[in-house]
């Protein structure tokens, strides 16, 4: 694929930057042992060992080399399950992102290129979905919905969508004034053709940065609705149902909340990282800032 | 004693891990009462010198030899490069004063003129009774009326000229030494530009202020300054007394801007042009010998190796360039405008009576605000092969019409037709029929060409949106002959905008309207953003379609000499309404509305000895503005 002179220096600027590589290399190892979780895992992640229940992990006195992160109440192994816990919560930042993304950089685009009486209506909406505060929604819709991942994840795009729609929106006002738009028009483009070959490209810097950011608030979502019941089955290992698990006993194992919690901010630390560094490379106006001042 | 003197005064830059000199060796003086400009096009680094006064260069780039010997009426004399920064901070504002190109945004929108100007008077130790005297007093000196109530203003709430006219009145609140004033009228219109002119060379005069005029506008400067350094690349080529810089230039580069300003008077004869641009920055890195060598008309084998010194050719005249160039002017080339016009023939557009009122916001209780009447009637209609230029100022309406004429808005009131078929509405019927016959070519290259598009799917953009869906193929084929025809070389297809110099992005613009092979030609303002060479390069380009092509245009454009240039006739709009039409040598030589008479009489004319700007015409324009 040929590459403007733009994208190129762009990916330059993201693959120079601090918090793109930490962040990336981080989501890069996790997607990696998630992938091949079946075979890097030292266990089944259901399989009990009843005589070795609540072992501390293999470096602290009393710990087994079998369990290397040490086991929980039904003596299954915390490391398998911690693996296998990383293909629910990529799985959902994944989907929920990309859902919430489509659905909100759609609904922006139409808004901003229409103008008038459809930018009020969806602009609305906007605002009354914002005024709902965001976990009571999705414990409602999950309610009402049942539980599931799947569920899950469709509540995030149902609640989320606002978040890309509202900023995205904006930018693609800047680019509305902008008279290549114009120009396109007396081309004879069609609307569709106008918003996905000249607006989508302008605004796709802003989209991809979000993406990463939401990504991190889909996995927190998804642990939090484990933790009360209402993503995964019950017997599914997901890093929320291990600490909702492992919460009676955290007195004389905390390892058990410990190791999952950690997981947790290690995902959501590195999608932040990405998402901080990305918008720092590809913000024009940052760039170009940074490019006057040299 | 001289208020300013620079000797072999050299800025550099780090560049890409080389150091690029980007001011050479630069020397000057202006005498106490005395006006220097400085004249150059972009990058030639006018600005660059403000900026080493002011000691705020752009990070990287470095004074990297001369001095700059500035001496105050106390006789002392400092080197402002040398010295400390507190004094030279304490000098700044009080000894030596700026007036800043953009006045709007100089000024703080959320201070009053009087919070704005108190600080300055506090700052120069004036004391807090005696700050608003002096402050009315200043402002009366700049003919601003009713200064009393204009105080208590914000500065949105005051026109570009009034606030540009603070800004003089408050550079000059201190009686300053040395005035800098980079490009002080380039935001504002014809009309304002002259009273400002006109108002800043008293104020000069009677305090017997040295200043550095810094300006792109050759013709501008030959009426402002008494000395005239013209710049090139970083480089003084021609410097001497302004009268002879701007009658009798002697270097070729002066020479070139000289030939490529459109004449306001007199017989038109085709403008001769300089290939390319100035070089940039990375490009001076490896430029040997002559900087202005690669375009130079006249140069030799020479020239490409050892740099020219500034030598004496006359008392107070300096040249930079090499002493056997014999200096001699190109042939003037016969006159090519107006070719045969295709009279009779039935119009292409016509526009009758079109009106276009923007409404008000609506406040929440759901009541309209006032709107605004953007274009109150007008009429014009063009037929094929003809030039039609429409002048007026900025809020004259002019950049509405054409955005009515090209469907992008609709009309609130009369007729567009576009032969014979009736395309006031703006819908997909009306949309075909335009496409075929008009396109607009934008005024600002930099926003009207997307920056993710290579030049090849810029120019043939019109081929992705039919239906019939043109091969690549095809559209390879008709954007390497646009290139061709706009005068683009073909290495140019696979670049992006960001790659391309001002005058190439306006080419594409232009060679992108022509895709679709119109008969007709919207611009607005498609030379108002670049330098005079390159305007001139623009302008022929524009002539040559008509006689390859016999494609008229409507063009939009606030400088009357290039109209003048371009076009057989011309409609006058003011405050929305098309005041005069006619042929426009007609209208040059016989003025009738006088509006028309008082836009004539604010440009500089050509002659140095007509006076300008004429003082009964000045008031006309205040009553109008």
């Amino acid at each position: 694929m040929r590459l403007s002179p733009r994208a190129k220096a762009a990916w330059r600027r993201c693959l120079t930057n601090p918090r793109v590589v930490t962040g990336g290399v981080i989501i890069g190892l996790m997607a990696v042992v998630a992938v091949l979780a079946p075979w890097l895992a030292p266990h089944d992640p259901q399989e009990q060992d009843l005589l070795a229940t609540l072992l501390p992990p293999m470096w602290l006195a009393g710990g087994e080399a079998r369990f290397p992160f040490g086991t929980d109440t039904l003596g299954r192994c915390i490391a398998s399950r911690l693996m296998y816990g990383a293909r629910i919560a990529l799985y959902v930042a994944v989907v929920a992102a990309t859902g919430a993304m489509i659905l909100g950089t759609l609904l922006a685009i139409v808004a901003a290129y229409f103008g008038g009486w459809v930018d009020w209506l969806i602009s609305r909406a906007i605002e009354v979905w914002m005024a709902f505060p965001p976990v009571v929604l999705a414990l409602i819709l999950l309610v009402g919905m049942g539980a599931g991942v799947n569920k899950v994840i469709l509540a995030i795009i149902v609640i989320d969508w606002t978040r890309f729609c509202r900023v995205i929106r904006s930018e693609a006002l800047v680019v509305m004034v902008r008279d290549y738009i114009a120009a396109a028009k007396l081309a004879g483009f069609s609307h569709r053709q106008i918003m996905l070959k000249e607006m989508l490209p302008a605004v796709l810097p802003l989209v991809i940065t979000m993406m990463s950011i939401e990504m991190g608030i889909a996995v927190i979502v998804e642990a939090i609705m484990s933790f009360v019941g209402l993503s995964v089955e019950p017997d599914v290992p997901a890093w929320g149902v291990m600490i909702a698990d492992a919460r009676q006993t955290m007195h004389q194992a905390p390892w058990g909340v410990v190791l999952p919690v950690g997981a947790i901010f290690l995902a959501v630390l590195a999608f932040n990282l990405l998402g901080d560094g990305l918008r720092r490379a590809l913000d024009t106006r940052l760039v170009l800032g940074r490019a006057e001042a040299a | 004693m001289m208020t300013l003197v620079a000797k072999g005064l050299s800025v550099s830059a780090r560049l890409a891990g080389q150091t690029v000199t980007v001011l050479r060796d630069l020397d000057f003086a202006i005498e106490p009462g005395k006006i220097l400009g400085l004249v150059g096009e972009s990058g030639a680094g006018k600005s660059m010198i403000g900026r080493v006064l002011a000691r705020s260069l752009p990070s990287g780039f470095v004074v990297s030899g001369g001095s700059l010997a500035f001496s105050a009426a106390d006789g002392k004399v400092r080197d402002l490069v040398a010295m400390d920064g507190a004094d030279l901070a304490r000098l700044l504002g009080d000894r030596i004063a700026f007036i800043p190109q953009e006045p709007l945004t100089a000024l703080n929108p959320l201070l009053t003129v009087r919070a704005q100007f108190d600080e300055h008077l506090a700052r120069l130790g004036v004391p807090a009774g005696d700050r608003i005297a002096r402050m009315i007093d200043a402002l009366t000196q700049v003919r601003l009326s009713a200064p009393q109530s204009l105080v208590e203003r914000y500065p949105f709430q005051l026109s570009g000229g009034m606030c540009q006219r603070v800004l003089i009145a408050m550079a000059f609140a201190s009686n300053p030494a040395l005035v800098v004033a980079d490009e002080p009228t380039t935001a504002l219109d014809v009309s304002t530009q002259a009273t400002i002119v006109q108002i800043m060379r008293g104020l000069q005069r009677d305090h017997a202020t040295a200043m550095l005029f810094i300006t792109h506008d050759l013709r501008l400067a030959a009426r402002v300054c008494d000395e005239i350094a013209v710049l090139y690349a970083g480089e003084v080529v021609e410097r001497g007394p302004a009268r002879i810089i701007s009658q009798d230039p002697q270097h070729p580069y002066t020479r070139a801007l000289q030939a490529a300003n459109p004449p306001l008077r007199g017989p038109l004869t085709r403008l001769v042009t300089l290939p390319d641009q100035m070089p940039g920055l990375s490009a001076l890195a490896s430029l040997q010998g002559c900087r202005f060598a690669p375009r130079c008309p006249t140069r030799d084998a020479s020239c490409e190796t050892a740099s020219p010194e500034l030598r004496l050719v006359a008392p107070g005249h300096w040249v930079c360039c090499a002493p056997a160039c014999s200096g001699s002017r190109p042939a003037v080339p016969p006159i090519t405008r107006r070719s045969a016009e295709a009279s009779g023939s039935e119009p292409i557009l016509v526009v009758d009576t079109v009106a276009k009122h923007y409404p008000g916001k609506r406040d929440w209780m759901g009541r309209r605000g006032q709107g605004v009447d953007a274009v109150k009637a007008a009429s014009l209609s063009v037929r094929p092969g003809e030039f039609v230029g429409i002048v007026g100022e900025s809020g004259s309406g002019k950049s509405t019409l054409a955005k009515l004429i090209m469907g992008l808005e609709a009309p609130t009131a009369g007729r567009i037709l576009i032969d014979g078929h009736d395309v006031t509405a703006p819908s997909s019927a009306t949309r075909s029929i335009r496409l075929g016959t008009l396109q607009m070519v934008f005024q600002d290259p930099q926003s009207a060409l997307n920056p993710r598009r290579p030049v090849e799917r810029l120019v043939t953009q019109t081929m992705e949106a039919a239906r019939s869906g043109a091969s690549d193929a095809e559209r390879l084929a008709r954007a390497t002959a646009l290139l061709a025809e706009t005068g683009l070389p073909p290495e140019l297809i696979n670049r992006y905008p960001a790659q391309l110099s001002g005058g190439q992005k306006q080419r594409v613009n232009i060679a992108r309207a022509l895709c679709v092979t119109p008969r007709l030609l919207v611009a607005d303002e498609i030379v108002s953003g670049l330098d005079v060479s390159v305007q001139a390069q623009i302008l022929n380009l524009l002539l040559d379609l008509r006689t390859e092509r016999g494609i008229g245009l409507v063009f939009i454009s606030h400088d009357l000499a290039v109209v003048r240039y371009l076009c057989t006739r011309m409609l006058v709009m003011h405050q929305g309404v098309v005041v005069e039409e006619g042929e426009t040598d007609a209208i040059f030589a016989r003025p009738q509305h006088p509006y028309t008479r008082a836009l004539l009489a604010a440009a500089p004319p050509d002659e140095l000895d007509s006076p300008w700007p004429p003082a009964p015409v000045q008031e006309t324009l205040d009553a109008t503005a």
